[in-house]
């Protein structure tokens, strides 16, 4: 496989072409036609479908090729995730379908089709298709458990009336569908061989000051929405930025670290539209509607498709700030990350790992792995909670003793991350006989001394990245966001990134903040993932309802174009279910998220307390 | 005191081989062609043996390996760990036996192993020593296990109820029940009590880089950080604390050092100690105290000195009496000051130490006066060794 076509095959689909997170602007065509296909994700998954003859060339296949001007930005936003450069793939679509043109090749035009025609009365000609080229890209994504499915049709509707009038009219004809947001779930949730609906077009965001709430589309994702609100002086409990709000309510009930005081599930929206599988159309504060509050603690199928939702608005504090509070042990850090959730100290709360910590702050991943050995080895932090709270919050966590990397000192630590690698003065930290662990971080002037010592620049940060995208990136770090760590966490940006070196999937459970409970689970996710060879890690914790229960994840990784490895994966994955189910059953306070999938509507306490009235 | 003959051919049971002083006492037995038990751990990387050669081909002596016997023991089990036959062999060849191992944590955090090391694990070696008739123990404790209730502190058993750290006090009590077991079970003892053993004031050489060598490796990764700012960046983090490059080309990095009182640092070197202990063993006397340590003692400014020459730095300033709550005013000062908290005991320390018994033993050998031609031996082997981490290589 040469260079180009791995680079193709190895998209993440992690939408996040989709969304302008660089202040770059987006791919133009993208913009316009609204189709993954016409995104650099969608042409990743063409180019190695032609360079595989899996597919044909098709009049949209043209169009697609041609739709690129080489502009070059997802090189920059693909290159901040995943270390890849699209546009090397661009090219090669373009000089493919170049080829295949001058050499007189066929063109495969769209074949006539009633039911196609219909869709497109509903919801205009441009917005549906049978076109294999744009079908081809709505056919699969890297999870490990799904089967690749080439859907029949592609409808994008622009409204509520549109969706309820194509569902009817699939329901008619028996055609089996699937909703898209923006296919950023990677779980195989949104692929169907009948049609696919995407409801990227469908951005409205309209803002009820009044009522603290914000109506969204379903095609608008977290970070667009955390924008809007941000530039309004208000927050909301947003997902992975380019995960589409109302679908990720649906999936997983939004969390973040800031569920630690804004909640999950049904805590994060006012109301919300949906229209039923019959087409019908209803509201959840209709008295009349069906109850998606509960929760069955089994596989459930959707509801329906969310076409709007009100999301909550949440005050900004003028006098934010993070605090990054190193541990040496999981056990301490989770005593504190509760500590914090019961006494209502901080809006965000999340413990992190050494593997989130220095894959997020790292612009690539050969930089990653030595700040991951810094971290453990020199600095002894194995893990991090990170707080985000006012000055009273922050004060707080001083008064209670915990001395913590500040915003000033993220700042400095993050520009000096290159510096910090082959510091030897670290290693006094280290050697140095103290009762207080991480007492340094409390010194006066210990900020003032790390500036000298790390020099920190965004030049050096961006020292080990392509050269060709380099003066791209000193800017880009340059810019105050990047390190703060309050916006980070608000825009979520760098989460995409725990992806960079292989697929993740993502483990996750709900469960009691419980030391034992929590580190033999632990246990248990690295020794199936050990067993079968597969690269894992500690993800992160967030106290939820004030510390009672905690959202858990644990992380599998995966190359997605290793047959082995998938197979590795699908076997892991199962034992792991098995192992939930197993401590579920013992505990009566373990859930699986396997569960909520698609209950994400439900009140957060009919998840995290399903098992009561069951125990002793 | 009785003396009572020092032994025969018979081996020395060594605990704490693999440790700076042990391995000193090792080599030291090896030296003088004698045989040696060691009796010890692997670490979670390297067996017992493994270790003990690295160190071996450290001291230039690996052909002596064969004057060597090797027993895996904890201290912590039952027979030491030791397997019934292995326990009973060794029991019955009563060595004397020199107990070296020890955990030399300072910190409070750290009580709970250091007492169980130290203290609670003690019970182990000595109900060996007693069912083996052990011709002698000899326990190596340290000078400062004294405590700080009084300055004057003979070679005697201690009184102190204060001490500066857990290991001091550690040290104490494990004193305490060495001569009460040995006492009891009619085991001849000493208690052996070296003050802060640094490398060979011969050759720079050491395993061991804290005490004296924390503070002056902490200058120098604080010089190096603002050398670096001066030389490759623009120098304002270095001039806002008043650092610059002076006209001789010195690095001028203005640090005070704050003492509570001018007290003083006894060194010895770690020859110097060795062949004392040698000296010790050869005529041993029994429920006897002896202090290695300097009867002329130095002080932190002369270390100071003593560093800013070796470093090529000016502007350290020792300062008597307690930082205001405002002193602080510099990044490296209160790094410094942070750096070397630990040891502040020990840099402005008060206490004299008596030495009658180890002047009868040695002689009336003293160790040599810590100069700068030692320092400069000392220091300059230990920056080429990368502060221990390019030791073995």
């Amino acid at each position: 496989m040469d260079d180009v076509l791995k680079t193709a095959k190895s998209c993440r689909h992690y939408a996040m072409c989709k969304i302008d997170f660089l202040g770059t602007g987006l791919c133009r065509a993208g913009e316009e036609k609204h189709f993954v296909s016409f995104y650099p994700q969608g042409r990743m998954d063409l180019y190695a479908a032609l360079a595989e003859n899996r597919i044909p060339i098709t009049e949209k296949c043209v169009e697609i090729a041609e739709s690129c001007d080489l502009c070059g930005k997802c090189d920059y936003q693909c290159y901040f995730v995943t270390e890849m450069k699209p546009t090397a793939v661009m090219k090669a679509l373009k000089e493919h379908i170049r080829l295949h043109l001058e050499n007189g090749g066929d063109v495969l035009a769209a074949e006539k089709d009633s039911i196609l025609d219909g869709i497109k009365e509903i919801v205009g000609d441009d917005w549906a298709t049978n076109d294999r080229a744009i079908a081809l890209t709505y056919s699969h994504d890297p999870c490990p458990a799904a089967e690749p499915r080439l859907p029949d049709y592609i409808a994008m509707p622009g409204s509520s009336a549109e969706i309820s009038a194509v569902i009817q009219l699939l329901n008619r004809h028996g055609i089996p569908y699937a909703v898209r947001g923006n296919g950023s779930s990677v779980m195989g949730f949104v692929m169907s061989e009948g049609a696919v609906i995407d409801l990227g077009r469908m951005k409205a965001i309209v803002f009820d000051e009044k009522n603290w709430l914000v109506k969204v589309g379903p095609g608008v994702a977290a970070f667009d929405l955390q924008k809007a609100a941000v530039k309004r002086g208000f927050r909301v409990n947003a997902a992975e930025p380019s995960a589409l709000v109302c679908a990720n309510i649906m999936c997983s009930g939004i969390f973040s670290t800031f569920s630690a005081s804004y909640g999950t599930a049904a805590d994060n929206y006012i109301d919300a539209e949906f229209v039923g599988h019959d087409g019908s159309v209803f509201r959840l504060s209709d008295p009349s509607a069906p109850n998606l509050f509960g929760f069955r603690r089994t596989d459930s199928a959707l509801p329906g498709i969310c076409s709007s939702a009100s999301i909550r608005l949440h005050p900004v504090p003028a006098d934010e700030g993070a605090a990054f509070v190193p541990f040496a042990s999981l056990e301490r850090a989770l005593d504190f990350a509760r500590e914090c959730a019961g006494r209502r100290i901080g809006l965000a709360i999340g413990v992190l790992g050494g593997e989130y910590v220095s894959v997020f702050l790292s612009p690539t991943k050969k930089l990653a792995a030595e700040v991951k050995d810094a971290f453990r080895d020199k600095l002894k932090m194995e893990y991090l909670v990170l707080v985000i709270g006012d000055k009273y919050a922050l004060h707080s966590i001083k008064a209670m003793g915990y001395p913590y990397f500040d915003n000033r000192m993220i700042r400095i630590l993050n520009l000096g991350l290159p510096a910090l690698t082959s510091a030897k003065w670290l290693d006094l930290m280290d050697e140095l006989a103290d009762d207080k662990p991480f007492s340094y971080l409390g010194l006066a002037h210990f900020p003032d001394l790390a500036e000298a010592a790390l020099a920190p620049s965004s030049a050096q940060l961006v020292g080990d990245v392509d050269p060709e995208l380099r003066p791209f990136f000193e800017k880009l770090y340059a810019r105050p966001e990047m390190t703060d760590p309050v916006w980070l966490n608000m825009f979520r940006i760098v989460s995409a990134r725990m992806g960079r070196e292989k697929h993740v999937v993502a483990m996750i459970i709900y469960l009691p903040i419980d030391h034992t409970l929590i580190a033999g689970i632990g246990r248990e996710f690295k020794r199936i993932a050990d067993s079968h060879g597969l690269k894992n890690d500690f993800g992160f914790i967030t106290p939820l309802d004030d510390g009672k229960r905690c959202v858990f994840e644990y992380d599998y990784y995966l190359d997605q174009n290793d047959p082995r490895e998938k197979i590795k994966m699908r076997q892991a994955m199962m034992e792991t279910g098995m192992m939930i189910e197993k401590f579920s059953a013992a505990t009566g306070t373990v859930t699986w998220i396997r569960h909520v999938f698609c209950q994400g509507f439900s009140r957060k306490e009919s998840f995290l307390y399903s098992g009561a009235g069951t125990g002793p | 005191m009785t003396g009572i003959k020092a032994g025969g051919d018979e081996p020395h049971l060594l605990t704490g081989a693999t440790g700076f002083l042990g391995s000193h006492i090792m080599a030291g037995l090896l030296a003088e062609g004698k045989r040696v038990v060691i009796a010890g751990r692997s670490s979670s990387r390297e067996p017992l043996k493994e270790r003990i050669r690295r160190l071996l081909h450290w001291f230039g002596m690996e052909c002596r390996e064969g004057l060597l016997e090797f027993h895996e023991i904890d201290f912590l089990k039952p027979r030491m760990g030791l397997g019934r036959a292995e326990y009973d062999r060794l029991r019955g060849r009563g060595c004397p036996v020199i107990h070296c191992a020890s955990d030399t944590r300072f910190t409070e955090k750290n009580r709970a192993m250091v007492m169980k090391s130290n203290v609670e694990s003690l019970a182990t070696i000595l109900d060996f020593a007693t069912a083996s008739g052990a011709r002698w123990f000899h326990f190596i404790s340290s000078a400062y296990a004294a405590g700080i209730d009084r300055f004057a502190c003979p070679e005697a058993p201690v009184h102190s109820l204060r001490f500066n750290n857990v290991y001091e006090e550690s040290k104490a009590l494990a004193e305490d029940r060495v001569a009460g077991k040995c006492r009891e079970g009619k085991i001849p003892y000493t208690i052996i009590r070296p003050a802060i053993v640094y490398g060979d004031s011969s050759t720079g050489k050491s395993l061991r880089f804290n005490a004296l060598y924390f503070p002056v490796r902490s200058l120098q990764h604080i010089r190096d950080i603002y050398l670096d700012e001066i030389k490759n960046r623009n120098g304002m983090k270095a001039a806002e604390c008043g650092i610059f490059i002076n006209d001789e080309g010195v690095l001028h990095l203005p640090i005070r050092i704050f003492i509570p009182h001018e007290g003083k640092i006894n060194l010895v070197p770690v020859n110097y100690f060795t062949k004392t202990i040698l000296a010790i063993l050869e005529k041993p006397e029994n429920e006897t105290f002896y202090h290695i340590t300097s009867n002329r003692p130095e002080n932190m400014t002369r270390l100071a000195s003593y560093a800013e020459r070796f470093l090529e730095i000016t502007g350290i300033e020792v300062v008597i009496g307690a930082a205001g709550a405002d002193a602080m005013k510099n990044p490296p000062e209160e790094l410094f000051d942070y750096f070397i908290k630990a040891y502040r005991p020990y840099i402005s320390d008060k206490r004299d130490f008596f030495r009658e018994n180890t002047d009868r033993a040695t002689g009336g050998v003293l160790p040599p006066d810590f100069g700068y031609e030692i320092f400069q031996k000392c220091m300059a082997f230990a920056v080429a060794a990368d502060w221990g981490k390019r030791l073995f290589d």
